[in-house]
């Protein structure tokens, strides 16, 4: 009866604490789009998110749209992790026109389309003290 | 109308200046890695320097390309706007209150109504963006998904009296995402890409409408979304059986192909594509509507 009592604890602590990680992530890529948000980008609701281990890439297609502007933001709740967010386009071209990185917990990327469609944004951990290490993807267009 | 930019590609800017980041220091050799990663460690590698000029998206392993983030209406609504003065007022269509029985049609539904409500905005339609809160909430109910939307349904309706125009854009976003997060709870996942298909679906009957009234190339640009039919596609093939089977759903099913063919850029898309895409989508969007 113990065992089974000392699992559930850890169970639920091990649950609780990958849940917080991912919304810690989240609210890091959210505090990167703040200043952009002033700017007059509207941030979306949606957004990607998981665990990746250090530098391997996870690539996300999205569909883009010319006319608009957009900002990816990346964020992880591991302070001494540095991430990176880069766009290329239907072609694998580098698409973004501008994009920072290594400030603690964030990295983001900035493209304006120059044609309708799928883009692919590559995200990667690219430095962690952790195994496997919680992001999370937000956007924004104007 | 949009700045048309140079076709030179100019290389990115990096900014490590606030608002955000601290300085980057960029070893010397810096630029050497994205060379060799690609040279011998496959299609996308580029930790520690600059980025690569360009990637093999065609190498990229399918287990690593994540789904797609179905776009809001907005963000083709707002090319539009910038492109000439769309009449949104002749776009908007009533809500009707009935509910159709059918769980998966009510799903679809719910996602042409919050499409609506994004068109109600751009034609700053106050008391329709109401009608179609309360109506959002109303087919939620009837898929048991309610409580989700509560608090988003009051602040449309409490944002459309002060007419904030860009919070009630925001509200229809999440009431959006939580009613499919909650089916995803509910172990309804698949009726959640429903409520994203409908939604796709009167998004994209209405800018053909705007579209074809006056056409411009860069208008039917908008109507290129590969990404977003692959994806539907996919949904749509991976449904269960008792879904599929549905009559409505069956309907958009054979119909998708040809939207995917019509959307392809081989061309443009030309007027009479617009034309077309408009009457698959209206009628599609018909036959969810639909009380048979």
């Amino acid at each position: 009866m113990k065992t089974i009592v000392s699992f559930a604890l850890a169970l639920s602590l091990f649950l609780c604490s990958a849940h917080a990680t991912v919304d810690d992530a989240l609210s890091f890529a959210l505090q990167a789009a703040q200043p952009y948000v002033k700017e007059g980008f509207t941030v979306r609701e949606d957004y990607w998110g998981g665990d990746l281990p250090v530098k391997q890439p996870k690539a996300i297609v999205q569909q883009l749209f010319k006319g608009n502007e957009y900002w990816f933001w990346m964020g992880t709740d591991v302070a001494s992790a540095k991430l990176s967010v880069h766009v290329y386009d239907a072609e694998g071209k580098l698409a973004e026109a501008e994009y920072w990185r290594n400030k603690p917990h964030m990295a983001a990327a900035r493209v304006v389309p120059k044609v309708s469609g799928s883009y692919y944004l590559i995200v990667e951990i690219e430095k962690s003290p952790l195994e496997r290490t919680h992001w999370s993807l937000a956007y924004g267009f104007r | 109308m949009i700045k048309r930019s140079s076709t030179a590609r100019p290389a990115p800017r990096k900014n490590d200046s606030p608002p955000h980041p601290p300085r980057a220091v960029t070893p010397a050799t810096a630029w050497m890695l994205p060379v060799l990663c690609a040279a011998f460690l496959g299609p996308v590698c580029f930790a520690q320097g600059e980025p690569p000029r360009s990637i093999d998206v065609g190498s990229l392993p399918a287990t690593v390309v994540d789904e797609v983030v179905v776009p809001v209406p907005t963000e083709v609504f707002g090319v539009l706007d910038k492109l000439g003065s769309p009449n949104w007022h002749e776009v908007l269509r009533p809500v009707k209150t009935e509910n159709p029985g059918k769980r998966p049609q009510v799903a679809l539904l719910l996602g042409a109504t919050i499409a609506e409500g994004f068109i109600a905005v751009e034609a700053q339609e106050a008391e329709e963006v109401k009608k179609i809160g309360r109506q959002v909430l109303s087919l939620s109910k009837a898929i048991g998904v309610q409580k989700s939307v509560i608090s988003r349904t009051s602040s449309i309706i409490e944002a459309a009296d002060k007419k904030d125009w860009q919070t009630i854009r925001q509200e229809f976003d999440g009431a959006s995402k939580d009613v499919k997060q909650a089916m995803i709870e509910l172990k309804d996942a698949q009726l959640a890409q429903l409520v994203s298909l409908g939604g796709w679906l009167r998004g994209t009957e209405a800018l053909t409408q705007v579209v074809g009234k006056n056409y411009s190339k860069d208008g039917a640009e908008l109507l290129h979304q590969p990404a977003i039919l692959d994806y539907f596609q996919r949904k749509v093939d991976g449904l269960n059986p008792r879904l599929k089977e549905n009559a409505v759903v069956k309907k958009i099913a054979r119909r998708l192909p040809e939207l995917h063919t019509l959307i392809e850029p081989a061309g443009g898309v030309s007027p009479q594509k617009v034309e077309k895409i408009h009457s698959i989508t209206a009628e599609l969007v018909k036959t969810i509507s639909s009380q048979d």
